[in-house]
Protein backbone atom coordinates (compact mmCIF):
# COMPACT_ATOMS: atom_id res chain seq x y z
CA UNK A 1 0.00 0.00 0.00
CA UNK A 2 1.23 3.48 -0.79
CA UNK A 3 1.90 5.98 1.99
CA UNK A 4 1.22 9.68 2.24
CA UNK A 5 4.90 10.20 1.48
CA UNK A 6 4.33 9.20 -2.14
CA UNK A 7 1.52 11.63 -2.78
CA UNK A 8 1.73 15.04 -4.40
CA UNK A 9 -0.37 18.14 -3.85
CA UNK A 10 -3.71 17.75 -5.57
CA UNK A 11 -3.83 13.98 -5.25
CA UNK A 12 -7.42 12.84 -4.83
CA UNK A 13 -8.17 9.68 -2.92
CA UNK A 14 -10.83 7.34 -4.32
CA UNK A 15 -14.14 7.95 -2.58
CA UNK A 16 -14.87 5.55 0.25
CA UNK A 17 -18.18 4.59 1.80
CA UNK A 18 -18.84 3.34 5.30
CA UNK A 19 -21.91 2.25 7.18
CA UNK A 20 -21.97 3.59 10.70
CA UNK A 21 -22.65 0.18 12.24
CA UNK A 22 -23.60 -0.29 15.86
CA UNK A 23 -20.53 -2.51 16.23
CA UNK A 24 -18.13 0.18 15.03
CA UNK A 25 -19.84 2.88 17.09
CA UNK A 26 -19.70 0.61 20.14
CA UNK A 27 -15.97 0.16 19.66
CA UNK A 28 -15.46 3.89 19.27
CA UNK A 29 -17.55 4.65 22.35
CA UNK A 30 -15.57 2.10 24.37
CA UNK A 31 -12.41 4.01 23.47
CA UNK A 32 -13.54 7.58 24.12
CA UNK A 33 -16.42 7.09 26.60
CA UNK A 34 -18.19 10.20 25.28
CA UNK A 35 -21.75 10.24 26.63
CA UNK A 36 -22.29 14.01 26.38
CA UNK A 37 -24.93 13.69 23.66
CA UNK A 38 -26.72 10.72 25.20
CA UNK A 39 -29.32 12.75 27.11
CA UNK A 40 -30.41 15.12 24.36
CA UNK A 41 -29.74 13.06 21.23
CA UNK A 42 -29.58 9.37 22.16
CA UNK A 43 -29.62 8.38 18.48
CA UNK A 44 -26.65 10.56 17.52
CA UNK A 45 -23.01 9.55 17.65
CA UNK A 46 -20.34 11.96 18.94
CA UNK A 47 -19.08 14.24 16.17
CA UNK A 48 -15.50 13.11 16.68
CA UNK A 49 -16.62 9.62 15.66
CA UNK A 50 -17.12 10.99 12.16
CA UNK A 51 -13.62 12.41 12.29
CA UNK A 52 -12.20 9.06 13.39
CA UNK A 53 -14.03 7.33 10.58
CA UNK A 54 -12.68 9.79 8.01
CA UNK A 55 -9.15 9.16 9.24
CA UNK A 56 -9.80 5.45 8.93
CA UNK A 57 -10.91 5.95 5.34
CA UNK A 58 -7.73 7.86 4.63
CA UNK A 59 -5.47 5.26 6.21
CA UNK A 60 -7.11 2.50 4.21
CA UNK A 61 -5.96 4.29 1.06
CA UNK A 62 -2.52 5.49 2.15
CA UNK A 63 -0.59 4.54 5.25
CA UNK A 64 1.37 6.91 7.43
CA UNK A 65 5.09 7.06 6.61
CA UNK A 66 7.49 5.98 9.36
CA UNK A 67 8.07 8.80 11.78
CA UNK A 68 4.87 10.62 10.82
CA UNK A 69 3.41 12.97 13.42
CA UNK A 70 -0.12 14.39 13.41
CA UNK A 71 0.52 18.05 14.20
CA UNK A 72 -2.80 19.76 13.56
CA UNK A 73 -6.46 19.21 12.89
CA UNK A 74 -9.22 21.48 11.64
CA UNK A 75 -12.83 20.34 11.93
CA UNK A 76 -16.19 21.78 10.94
CA UNK A 77 -19.30 19.89 11.97
CA UNK A 78 -22.51 20.51 10.01
CA UNK A 79 -24.91 18.11 11.68
CA UNK A 80 -25.01 14.97 13.78
CA UNK A 81 -25.24 11.49 12.29
CA UNK A 82 -26.85 8.35 13.65
CA UNK A 83 -26.08 4.67 13.85
CA UNK A 84 -27.00 2.91 10.63
CA UNK A 85 -26.36 5.85 8.32
CA UNK A 86 -24.07 5.42 5.35
CA UNK A 87 -21.25 7.92 5.04
CA UNK A 88 -19.08 8.75 2.06
CA UNK A 89 -15.60 10.14 2.54
CA UNK A 90 -13.70 12.21 -0.02
CA UNK A 91 -10.11 13.32 0.53
CA UNK A 92 -7.38 15.15 -1.33
CA UNK A 93 -3.86 16.36 -0.61
CA UNK A 94 -4.42 20.09 -0.20
CA UNK A 95 -0.86 21.15 0.52
CA UNK A 96 2.64 19.74 0.62
CA UNK A 97 5.77 21.61 1.58
CA UNK A 98 9.24 20.74 2.75
CA UNK A 99 11.46 22.44 5.26
CA UNK A 100 14.53 21.39 7.20
CA UNK A 101 14.22 17.80 6.09
CA UNK A 102 10.56 17.41 7.00
CA UNK A 103 7.49 17.32 4.80
CA UNK A 104 4.40 19.17 6.03
CA UNK A 105 1.24 17.89 4.38
CA UNK A 106 -2.39 18.98 4.67
CA UNK A 107 -5.13 16.59 3.68
CA UNK A 108 -8.68 17.85 3.22
CA UNK A 109 -11.51 15.50 4.09
CA UNK A 110 -15.23 15.76 3.46
CA UNK A 111 -17.79 13.38 4.92
CA UNK A 112 -21.34 13.30 3.55
CA UNK A 113 -24.61 11.48 4.01
CA UNK A 114 -25.96 11.30 0.50
CA UNK A 115 -25.24 14.73 -0.95
CA UNK A 116 -25.30 16.51 2.41
CA UNK A 117 -21.90 17.22 3.90
CA UNK A 118 -21.90 16.46 7.62
CA UNK A 119 -18.26 17.25 8.38
CA UNK A 120 -15.25 18.80 6.71
CA UNK A 121 -11.73 18.63 8.04
CA UNK A 122 -8.08 19.22 7.35
CA UNK A 123 -5.49 16.93 8.90
CA UNK A 124 -1.91 18.23 9.01
CA UNK A 125 0.88 15.70 9.30
CA UNK A 126 4.63 15.92 9.13
CA UNK A 127 7.17 13.22 8.33
CA UNK A 128 10.84 12.94 7.40
CA UNK A 129 11.46 14.10 3.84
CA UNK A 130 13.72 11.16 3.19
CA UNK A 131 10.65 8.95 3.25
CA UNK A 132 9.04 10.89 0.44
CA UNK A 133 9.27 9.85 -3.19
CA UNK A 134 7.14 12.66 -4.58
CA UNK B 1 -31.23 24.64 31.41
CA UNK B 2 -31.81 24.81 27.65
CA UNK B 3 -28.98 25.13 25.17
CA UNK B 4 -30.25 28.56 24.11
CA UNK B 5 -30.16 29.67 27.73
CA UNK B 6 -26.65 28.33 28.19
CA UNK B 7 -25.43 30.10 25.06
CA UNK B 8 -27.09 33.34 26.07
CA UNK B 9 -25.30 33.14 29.40
CA UNK B 10 -21.82 32.95 27.94
CA UNK B 11 -19.80 36.12 27.72
CA UNK B 12 -16.14 36.90 27.11
CA UNK B 13 -13.99 35.69 29.98
CA UNK B 14 -16.32 32.88 31.05
CA UNK B 15 -14.77 29.49 31.69
CA UNK B 16 -16.45 26.40 30.25
CA UNK B 17 -17.06 23.45 32.58
CA UNK B 18 -13.85 21.34 32.49
CA UNK B 19 -13.70 17.63 31.75
CA UNK B 20 -11.03 15.22 33.08
CA UNK B 21 -10.29 11.73 31.81
CA UNK B 22 -7.53 9.21 32.32
CA UNK B 23 -5.69 7.70 29.36
CA UNK B 24 -5.05 3.96 29.48
CA UNK B 25 -3.28 1.62 27.10
CA UNK B 26 -6.56 -0.25 26.76
CA UNK B 27 -8.35 2.88 25.55
CA UNK B 28 -5.51 3.57 23.12
CA UNK B 29 -5.85 0.05 21.77
CA UNK B 30 -9.59 0.46 21.35
CA UNK B 31 -9.08 3.75 19.53
CA UNK B 32 -6.53 2.10 17.25
CA UNK B 33 -9.13 -0.52 16.35
CA UNK B 34 -11.81 2.10 15.68
CA UNK B 35 -9.64 4.47 13.68
CA UNK B 36 -7.56 1.86 11.91
CA UNK B 37 -4.40 3.63 13.08
CA UNK B 38 -2.28 0.81 14.44
CA UNK B 39 0.97 2.74 14.38
CA UNK B 40 3.19 0.80 16.83
CA UNK B 41 4.03 4.10 18.50
CA UNK B 42 0.52 3.84 19.94
CA UNK B 43 0.11 0.12 20.39
CA UNK B 44 3.51 -1.57 20.85
CA UNK B 45 5.20 -0.66 24.16
CA UNK B 46 8.47 -2.36 23.19
CA UNK B 47 8.72 -0.52 19.88
CA UNK B 48 7.57 2.77 21.37
CA UNK B 49 10.23 2.52 24.10
CA UNK B 50 12.88 2.65 21.38
CA UNK B 51 11.58 5.91 19.93
CA UNK B 52 12.10 9.52 20.93
CA UNK B 53 8.88 9.27 22.96
CA UNK B 54 10.24 6.53 25.23
CA UNK B 55 6.90 4.72 25.37
CA UNK B 56 3.48 4.54 23.81
CA UNK B 57 1.49 7.70 23.31
CA UNK B 58 -2.22 8.24 22.68
CA UNK B 59 -3.57 9.16 19.28
CA UNK B 60 -3.96 12.91 19.09
CA UNK B 61 -7.52 12.41 17.88
CA UNK B 62 -8.37 10.41 21.02
CA UNK B 63 -7.30 13.32 23.20
CA UNK B 64 -9.09 15.73 20.86
CA UNK B 65 -12.26 13.71 21.42
CA UNK B 66 -12.11 14.74 25.10
CA UNK B 67 -12.01 18.38 24.03
CA UNK B 68 -15.02 17.80 21.80
CA UNK B 69 -16.89 16.09 24.64
CA UNK B 70 -16.21 19.10 26.87
CA UNK B 71 -17.60 21.35 24.11
CA UNK B 72 -20.67 19.15 23.68
CA UNK B 73 -21.32 19.42 27.41
CA UNK B 74 -20.91 23.19 27.26
CA UNK B 75 -22.82 23.96 24.06
CA UNK B 76 -24.98 20.92 23.39
CA UNK B 77 -26.26 20.45 19.87
CA UNK B 78 -24.88 23.83 18.77
CA UNK B 79 -21.43 22.29 18.85
CA UNK B 80 -22.51 19.16 17.05
CA UNK B 81 -24.56 20.96 14.40
CA UNK B 82 -22.25 23.80 13.49
CA UNK B 83 -19.10 23.90 15.62
CA UNK B 84 -15.67 24.57 14.16
CA UNK B 85 -12.27 23.92 15.66
CA UNK B 86 -8.66 24.49 14.67
CA UNK B 87 -6.41 22.41 16.91
CA UNK B 88 -2.67 22.03 17.30
CA UNK B 89 -1.16 18.92 18.86
CA UNK B 90 1.64 20.21 21.07
CA UNK B 91 2.70 17.26 23.21
CA UNK B 92 1.74 13.59 23.51
CA UNK B 93 -0.54 12.07 26.13
CA UNK B 94 0.67 8.83 27.66
CA UNK B 95 -1.01 5.90 29.41
CA UNK B 96 -1.68 6.91 33.00
CA UNK B 97 -2.02 10.59 32.18
CA UNK B 98 -5.06 12.46 33.43
CA UNK B 99 -6.12 14.81 30.66
CA UNK B 100 -8.18 17.87 31.54
CA UNK B 101 -10.04 19.70 28.77
CA UNK B 102 -10.84 23.34 29.47
CA UNK B 103 -12.09 26.34 27.54
CA UNK B 104 -12.63 30.06 27.94
CA UNK B 105 -14.92 32.32 25.94
CA UNK B 106 -12.82 34.94 24.21
CA UNK B 107 -15.52 36.78 22.25
CA UNK B 108 -19.21 36.70 21.48
CA UNK B 109 -20.17 38.48 18.27
CA UNK B 110 -21.87 38.06 14.90
CA UNK B 111 -23.89 35.17 16.22
CA UNK B 112 -20.79 33.23 17.16
CA UNK B 113 -19.24 32.24 20.48
CA UNK B 114 -15.45 32.09 20.13
CA UNK B 115 -13.36 30.16 22.65
CA UNK B 116 -9.78 29.23 23.38
CA UNK B 117 -9.65 25.62 24.47
CA UNK B 118 -6.91 23.24 25.50
CA UNK B 119 -6.05 19.89 26.99
CA UNK B 120 -3.38 19.61 29.68
CA UNK B 121 -1.92 16.64 31.51
CA UNK B 122 -1.64 16.32 35.27
CA UNK B 123 1.69 18.19 35.17
CA UNK B 124 0.05 21.17 33.50
CA UNK B 125 1.73 20.55 30.17
CA UNK B 126 -0.36 21.70 27.20
CA UNK B 127 -1.13 18.73 24.97
CA UNK B 128 -3.57 20.41 22.60
CA UNK B 129 -4.54 24.02 22.05
CA UNK B 130 -7.50 24.98 19.91
CA UNK B 131 -9.51 27.89 18.59
CA UNK B 132 -13.21 27.10 18.67
CA UNK B 133 -16.29 28.70 17.13
CA UNK B 134 -19.85 27.76 18.03
CA UNK B 135 -22.97 29.32 16.47
CA UNK B 136 -25.03 31.20 19.04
Amino acid sequence: MQTLANLVKGHEFPATEFELTSGWVGGYMAAVEDRALAASRPDAVPPMAIAALSIRALLERAGLPPGAIHVGQELAFRRAVSVGQRLSVAARVASRGERAGWVLMGVDLSVAVGKDEVMSARAVVTFPAAEGAA
Amino acid sequence: MTQQTRLAMYKAGDDLPPLAKTITQEKIGRYADASGDHNPLHTDPEFAASTQFGGTVAHGMLVLAYLSEMLTSAFGERWVDGGRMKARFRAPARPGDTVTATGRVTRVDDGTVRCAAECRNQAGEVLISADVEVPA
